[in-house]
This record gives structure tokens, C-alpha cells and sequence, in this order.
């Protein structure tokens, strides 16, 4: 009992070293944002000497190049349609796959499963073409749409309902419910937590999206805030520390947010995305 | 069963929305850069005719400047999954142990702030590194040159192998979580009587793990090494932010490089060649990782404990797994693109 609980407590202390230096890169981002430049410069210390805002007031400020705020609001819009579009499209389409007897089911599951395998890089600038083509670059639509054509959310709430008894549904549809009720009344409240995983995974997919934001934005005033933050990070803030870990921040709080109170169906996201 | 011919198609228009967004956002872009890719196709004015194999010819030309750009990049990037790779699965490996031999309250803590990091952007991992490792003001070089343990700054980010070294710890501290937590979950599916009957016979700890923890979980660690290596193959953020491809272009990545003659080149028709046979490279190192580990299996004899498992196995007739699902062979770590 004894060494059991003396292994316990260095296994408890090895946990928590290692959580410090996990932590440590953000909490450091957090402190630095609060220093002032020539100390963020300077500084060996974790915490700043003198406290400042100024570098949350010059992100903001209307003279600098950074559009904090726009690209806020450019984030919620993106991501929130984005979402409940992905969520709409793959919980229809896997409830018709699982359930119905739909014509071509088959092709329909074999593109579903093939299409997880190809890498991403092959469509993606032929994808930005076709948005230059019909003059879509730098609109809300090449930041929202493209995200609805992934297959792993098909994939994950078809096996969730493949594993879900068909007794309810059946009752229901015995006491003279539509498919469109059984759908609303009875799917839907049954693959809540799927759906909910679904959704955090999606959104911070989109939200911390990078690579096909740059692509298809040109102007400051439609970029997302891992976009804009990245061209700050490039520019004016290359030599600023302060400023841009206050800018990465701002980017960054919201993401931490949902993740921690998600966390449980995040953690079960990834989970579902594996295999035995 | 409820179905009539006219429900049959009824149903259908569940799938429709589903469909038409998979053909133009997939299918159609993915048929339209292999028509591309065999075109001299220009960003700016567009199509320039038919050249049929030309562009991947040229890719494949050596000392040409694509062959230059593809197979340096093509280097690099192989370089970053043999750099990035083994810490990525074996530190995982590691951590996920270290939480489930924790005490059951903490768990639940360690593997959050274990995860935490996997949550933001690859913006903010590159500023946050940029900074830690900056060459002049840079944290770590502050700490160093006050402990008086360097005399001069070290160029972290300019300088080989530092700029790689930058690049992996940034990468690992970022997605390691995602490993963990697949490790974590594998490990609570090991059936405990499985440890039982070991400890009965007196196996030690390390037999414990190579004969039964490992067995077990073979299967996720297949996929986590696969999952793995296609996100190292796509690295992008890390290296545009933290070294700019530097230096001397030795981290220049693939998706970069196709970037570049995209976009600098002004060249879609090599460009998308370039990232069509970078598709079919993944694909190949996919599938040979694949084969390679499932013919492993099949030459090994049966273990005795792999009998007694499946006898558990056949008389557990508890609820169905929803867990149980064949690969999927995408995660978020994909974003990156």
C-alpha cells in the first residue's frame, strides 16, 4: 500500500511538471501581452514589471493595419453558418443513408469513405479557380460553403445511428408519425451528443482554418482572425512581441473557451474519429 | 419495410443538399486540377491549350527550376516527418501511460491541459514560438544570456538545425494532444482481467506493457502513425510564420512550394501537377504503412492471451460500441490545409 502510494505521488508530480510546460507558452503569451515593448524585448521574466494595455489599445486603434474587430465579426459569421450549414447538410444526408432505402445508397456510402482518403492539397487550388472564375474571391461564400462537401460528418453520425436501435422509430412510425417527424421528434433529440461533437469539431476547424482562407481573401476587411492575425504576425507586429501576442490573444480566447466548455464532447470527437 | 417507390425517392432528398456540395466543392475541383495540371495554365490569363504530360515532365525534369522547387520541397518535407513524427507518437505514447497509472480524480484534469494546446489556430502556435525563439528579444534567449549560458544570442529561427528544431517543439507542443487522447482511449478499452491474470503469474510491469498493452493497442497505433504522418506531410503555417522557409530555403515545405508556383510562378497548371503528385505520394506512403503493418500481424503467431481475450470478447454481449467504427483517415490535423 505503502509503495503504491509513494508511486502514485511521483507519478502526480511528473503529471504536473509536465502540465507547467504545457501551459507555460500561453500563460507567457498572456503576460507578454500585458508588457510594454522595449520590456517584452528585454524580458526574462515571466511576469510583466509594469502592467500595460497599450498594445490592446494599438491593435484596436483605427490608424493601425490591424481590423481586430471586422475580423471578429467576419469569424462569427464564417464559423457560425459555416457549422450549422455542415450540420444540416451531413445529419439529412447520414439519417437517409442509415435509415431509408434510398436509390444509389451504396455509391453514395463507397464516395463517402473513398473520399476520406484523398488528401486535401489536390483540391484545393482548383477549388480557389473556380471561386476566381465566377468572381466569388473575397466574399463570405469561399470562406462558408466549401466546408459542407467533407464526408467525415456523414461518416461519423451514420455509424453513430448504424449502432442506435431502430425500436423507437418504429414505434413511432406505428402510431402514424411522418418521416419528417420521426426525423425532428425522434432523431434529432437521439444523436444530440454526435451532432454536438460534430459541431465543436467543425467549428474550430473552420475557426482556426489558415491555409484555404488565405487563398480565397484579398482585402483586410474580409479577413477571419487566424488570417488577419497571421498577416499581422508577418508585418507590422514582426518586431513587436508585445502587440502580437496581444493580437494572438484576442484570437486565441475564444477558441480556448469553446474548447474548455466543449472539452467532454471534443475529447469525444476525436474518440469517435478513430478506431479499435 | 415503410417504403414505397414514391418514399423511396422521397428520402433521396435528404442526401441532395449532401450531394451537391460534395460535387462542387470535391468532386468537381478535384476532375478539374487533373484537367489543369494538363494544360499550360496560367493564374492570370488562364488556359494556354492542351500540353498533356508536360507539366508533370518538367516536375520531374532535374535542375529545372520546378524539379528544384518540387523535389527541395519534397526533401524538407520528408525531413520534418522523420524529425517530427517519432516524438509525436512515442511522447503521446508516453503521456497517455502517464495518465491512466494516475489517480482516477486527476485524470480528467491532466488530459485537458494535455489537449489544450491542439485547440488554436497555427497562427497563434507560430506567433507564440516566433517569440519564445526570437533571435534578438526572444524569451529564450533572454532567459539563456541572463544565466549567462550563452555569451552571444542564438539565431533559433535563422540558423540549422535550430530553425527545424523550432519548428518540431512548436509542432508537438501543438498537436500532441490529439495522439494522447487516441492512446488514452485505447488504453481504457484493455480489458483489465487481461492485467489480472499477468499479475496472478508475477509478469513485471515491463511485460505487462510489450505483451499485453501493446497487442492491444496495435490497432491505434497504426492509425495514429498514418494520421500522423499525412499531417506532417502537410505542413504549412508552422514553416511560413516561424522561418519563412529559411534558412536558405531548407524548410520550405511541399504545400508551400506549390504555393509559391501558383501564386509567384503564376503557373496552375504546374502547380496543380505539383499537388497532384503529392496526393499520390501520401497515398502511397499511406497505403504502404498500411500493408507493411497488417502483413506484420499476420506473420506473428497467436498469442495465448490473444485466446483468452477473444473468449471474453465472445461472452461480453454488453451494448454495442458506438466507438467501434472501421478508419477514418481524416482529423482536424488537416486543417492545416
Amino acid at each position: 500500500m505503502r509503495q503504491k502510494r509513494t508511486k502514485s505521488i511521483i507519478l502526480v508530480t511528473v503529471a504536473s511538471l509536465l502540465a507547467v510546460l504545457f501551459i507555460f507558452p500561453l500563460v507567457w503569451m498572456v503576460f507578454t501581452s500585458f508588457k510594454t515593448l522595449s520590456e517584452s524585448l528585454a524580458s526574462a521574466s515571466l511576469l510583466p514589471r509594469e502592467w500595460t494595455l497599450a498594445n490592446y489599445a494599438s491593435i484596436f486603434s483605427a490608424s493601425a493595419d490591424s481590423n481586430m474587430v471586422q475580423w471578429t465579426i467576419n469569424t462569427a459569421i464564417v464559423t457560425l453558418i459555416g457549422t450549422a450549414l455542415v450540420i444540416f447538410v451531413d445529419v439529412l444526408a447520414a439519417y437517409a443513408l442509415a435509415r431509408l432505402n434510398i436509390p444509389g445508397k451504396k455509391v453514395i456510402l463507397g464516395i463517402v469513405v473513398v473520399a476520406l482518403t484523398v488528401p486535401g492539397i489536390v483540391t484545393l487550388f482548383p477549388a480557389f479557380y473556380l471561386f476566381k472564375s465566377v468572381d466569388l474571391l473575397d466574399t463570405y461564400a469561399p470562406l462558408i460553403l466549401p466546408y459542407s462537401a467533407g464526408t467525415l460528418g456523414v461518416f461519423l453520425i451514420y455509424n453513430f445511428l448504424r449502432s442506435f436501435p431502430k425500436e423507437l422509430e418504429e414505434a413511432a412510425y406505428l402510431d402514424g408519425a411522418s418521416q419528417w417527424q420521426v426525423l425532428t421528434q425522434v432523431i434529432f433529440p437521439s444523436i444530440k451528443p454526435v451532432v454536438t461533437t460534430l459541431g465543436v469539431v467543425t467549428f474550430l476547424a473552420i475557426y482556426n482554418d489558415f491555409l484555404w482562407p488565405s487563398l480565397v481573401t484579398n482585402s483586410d476587411e474580409m479577413k477571419t482572425l487566424t488570417l488577419g492575425v497571421a498577416t499581422l504576425v508577418q508585418g507590422s507586429n514582426f518586431v513587436n512581441p508585445a502587440a502580437m501576442m496581444a493580437s494572438t490573444v484576442v484570437a486565441t480566447v475564444p477558441a480556448l473557451l469553446i474548447f474548455l466548455w466543449a472539452n467532454k464532447y471534443f475529447v469525444k470527437g476525436v474518440t469517435n474519429s478513430g478506431i479499435k | 419495410m415503410h417504403m414505397s417507390n414514391r418514399s423511396k425517392w422521397f428520402g433521396f432528398i435528404f442526401v441532395v443538399p449532401f450531394l451537391i456540395s460534395f460535387l462542387v466543392f470535391w468532386l468537381t475541383p478535384l476532375l478539374y486540377g487533373v484537367w489543369i495540371s494538363l494544360h499550360d495554365f496560367r493564374l492570370s490569363v488562364g488556359n494556354n491549350g492542351f500540353i498533356g504530360l508536360k507539366n508533370y515532365v518538367d516536375i520531374l525534369t532535374p535542375d529545372t527550376l520546378y524539379y528544384n522547387t518540387f523535389v527541395n520541397a519534397l526533401k524538407n518535407t520528408l525531413m520534418f516527418i522523420v524529425l517530427s513524427v517519432p516524438p509525436l507518437v512515442l511522447i503521446s505514447l508516453a503521456l497517455a501511460l502517464l495518465i491512466e497509472h494516475l489517480p482516477k480524480k486527476l485524470k480528467t484534469f491532466f488530459r485537458t491541459v494535455f489537449f489544450l494546446s491542439y485547440s488554436i489556430s497555427v497562427t497563434a502556435v507560430s506567433a507564440i514560438y516566433l517569440w519564445l525563439f526570437g533571435a534578438n528579444g526572444g524569451f529564450i534567449n533572454n532567459l539563456l544570456l541572463k544565466a549567462k549560458m550563452i555569451e552571444a544570442p542564438i539565431n533559433w529561427t535563422g540558423d540549422q538545425p535550430y530553425a527545424w528544431l523550432v519548428i518540431v517543439i512548436a509542432t508537438v507542443w501543438w498537436t500532441i494532444g490529439f495522439n494522447m487522447l487516441l492512446f488514452v482511449n485505447a488504453l481504457d478499452e484493455v480489458d483489465g482481467a487481461l492485467y489480472e491474470a499477468a499479475d496472478l503469474d508475477g509478469a513485471s510491469a515491463w511485460h505487462k506493457f510489450r505483451f499485453i498493452t501493446l497487442p492491444e493497442i496495435r490497432n491505434i497505433s497504426i492509425f495514429v502513425m498514418i494520421t500522423t504522418v499525412i499531417a506532417s506531410f502537410n505542413l504549412y503555417g508552422q514553416s511560413l510564420l516561424i522561418t519563412r522557409g529559411g534558412p536558405a530555403q531548407s524548410t520550405t515545405s511541399l504545400i508551400m512550394g506549390i504555393n509559391t508556383t501558383v501564386f509567384g510562378n503564376n503557373q496552375l497548371g504546374v502547380g496543380s501537377a505539383m499537388a497532384l503528385l503529392m496526393g499520390i505520394i501520401m497515398m502511397v506512403i499511406t497505403g504502404v504503412q498500411y500493408f507493411a503493418s497488417y502483413r506484420s500481424e499476420k506473420e506473428e503467431a497467436p498469442r495465448p492471451l490473444e485466446e483468452k481475450k477473444r473468449f471474453k470478447r465472445a461472452i461480453n454481449l454488453g451494448p454495442t460500441n458506438v466507438n467501434q467504427q472501421p478508419a477514418a483517415t481524416t482529423d482536424k490535423k488537416e486543417r492545416e490545409l
